[in-house]
């Protein structure tokens, strides 16, 4: 077991070296108009360090919320999250968070090199020397030899996305914070992409949680998938994904077991979507 | 620039219809001296310096009141644009001040600094300030929200993001700002120079009129013209350097 789920109510836990972030009881009410929507009231979580979790549920139910709640960029209404056992307060050190937008979050000024070097620099200050060996090896971890001085528009959607994540990983963090990161490139770009991920993340001591609504990327690249209901969103299924890694998109994909969670997680989001559509 | 030429072609075909009206007396020759003419007046006022001398001060206003705007306008922007309170506090001033036309403070500038180059250092200077505040305030408050939390993820200071990631993701717009601000600080110098003052390219011009040198008066007028052309061919030179980044700044 990776990850342990809790009730509504979560019990005061101890701190202990398995956990490395716990969602505590958070409520989340957003201002919307004149009402207001809830989109968490008192989900608790804790996630298992060296995971990956994926997110996943139905449009709308606070996926890309959650996370921006666990990355401290947002605030949550009510309740707490833990990093490492510390109480957070706005972005921690040790937790990096990948947007979607990788065209926006990307710095068209910099190029390839310059992008990593922002990571870099902003962790510590190194000899130039030595930075520039340290970004020319994450440029090679990510594929991109040839390209670091490149800028960002001189690149495909899929090699600015490599640039955001080598970006993010030279920082060595401990956890990842992945939002839908592959939904904006092509099939096979993302095909590609994924298996650099599981590649990273099986050769670095990382935590990587991972929101999308692709039920197949979720099972193809995650030990743990965590499933959401509607808002107020509670946890509907917490799923272990026990296919054995490394994973191969041709071989893994064809497993029976891959359909049979692909089955059973796809069909738990898909019926509460068509809920939530008036005569579907 | 290859591509350039119908328009250059249009330019000379202009220039010769000119040539052949005046000489025809389709048109005033006094008023409108042949090309010709005004051509063998201005090489003699090119060569003898008396442009140059003429130039030299209007330069030197242009370029004083464009700097001094730059220096106050950007970081200004930057604050107006990065902390709300100031922006609330001096948005609805900038916004009643702009509109009037800085000629019409020439009048009170004589009152205060006289007519010598002060005052139409400080006139350049206030017609060139509102663009590029305008377009850096605009830019900073335009950036996109992504690239903030970026920073914030990353966790550099406010004061690192400023430089880093807000001050570049602008700088295409107050760009755009300081260039609308050098062809105004043109336009501003010459009308300074015609209303008070000795020397200067706009003072030049209106001499020339008075004197009834007309030729010389068309060479003040194409002297002015070659000089906009060049500021605004060395600014996009800048400019395409500093944003070659957008991969979109067109070859001049």
């Amino acid at each position: 077991m990776n990850v342990e789920v809790k009730g509504k109510l979560s019990s005061a836990s101890k701190a202990d070296d398995e956990t490395i972030i716990e969602v505590r009881n958070i409520r989340k009410v957003f201002a919307v108009n004149q009402t207001s929507l809830t989109v968490f009231d008192g989900l608790s979580y804790k996630v298992k360090r060296g995971a990956f979790l994926s997110v996943i549920g139905p449009s709308g139910c606070g996926k890309s919320t959650l996370l921006k709640l666990i990355s401290g960029l947002e605030a949550p209404t009510g309740g707490e999250v833990f990093f490492n056992g510390r109480k957070i307060n706005g972005p921690p050190k040790g937790m990096i968070y990948v947007f979607q937008q990788y065209t926006k979050s990307i710095f068209p000024w910099r190029t390839v090199l310059q992008n990593i070097r922002f990571g870099l620099d902003s962790q510590k200050s190194l000899p130039s020397r030595e930075a520039h060996e340290k970004c020319m090896e994450y440029v090679k971890l990510v594929g991109l030899e040839g390209y670091e001085n490149y800028y960002p528009y001189q690149l495909s959607g899929g090699m600015q996305q490599r640039v955001v994540i080598a970006r993010a990983l030279i920082c060595e963090p401990d956890v990842l914070l992945m939002d839908e990161p592959f939904s904006a490139v092509d099939a096979m770009t993302r095909a590609i992409l994924q298996e650099l991920i599981l590649k990273i993340w099986s050769t670095l001591p990382i935590t990587v949680l991972f929101v999308t609504h692709d039920v197949d990327e979720a099972v193809f690249l995650s030990n743990r998938i965590v499933s959401l209901g509607r808002a107020p969103a509670t946890v509907r299924e917490d799923v272990e994904i026990d296919l054995a890694y490394p994973r191969d998109q041709i071989r893994t994909r064809g497993e029976e077991r891959f359909n049979a969670f692909r089955q059973r997680l796809f069909s738990s989001i898909f019926l509460q979507e068509k809920e939530g559509i008036p005569n579907a | 620039m290859a591509k350039r030429w119908p328009g250059f072609l249009l330019i000379a075909l202009l220039l010769l219809a000119w040539e052949v009206a005046s000489l025809n007396k389709w048109i005033d020759p006094v008023t409108f001296p042949p090309v010709s003419k005004i051509a063998t007046s201005w090489w003699p006022a090119i060569a003898g310096g008396e442009i140059m001398r003429q130039m030299l001060p209007s330069l030197w206003r242009i370029f004083a009141g464009f700097a001094l705007a730059v220096v106050v306008a950007i970081p200004l922007g930057l604050i107006m644009g990065t902390v709300p309170i100031i922006y609330r506090l001096l948005e609805p001033i900038t916004e009643f001040v702009r509109p009037i036309p800085s000629s019409a403070y020439i009048p009170v500038a004589i009152l205060v600094l006289g007519i010598g180059n002060e005052m139409k250092i400080f006139v350049v200077f206030l017609a060139c300030l509102f663009p590029i505040l305008l377009n850096t305030y605009g830019g900073v408050r335009g950036v996109d929200p992504v690239l903030i939390d970026t920073g914030r993820t990353f966790g550099i200071s406010r004061l690192k993001a400023l430089r880093q990631i807000i001050l570049p993701a602008a700088l295409p717009s107050i760009m755009t700002g300081m260039r609308i601000s050098l062809g105004i600080a043109l336009i501003v110098a010459v009308v300074a120079e015609m209303i008070a003052g000795s020397s200067g390219i706009g003072y030049y011009i209106l001499d020339m009129q008075r004197i009834f040198r007309v030729p010389e008066m068309f060479a003040g007028i194409f002297t002015l013209g070659v000089l906009g052309f060049l500021i605004n061919f060395c600014f996009l030179k800048v400019e395409g350097h500093f944003l070659k980044w957008r991969g979109t700044s067109v070859e001049t």
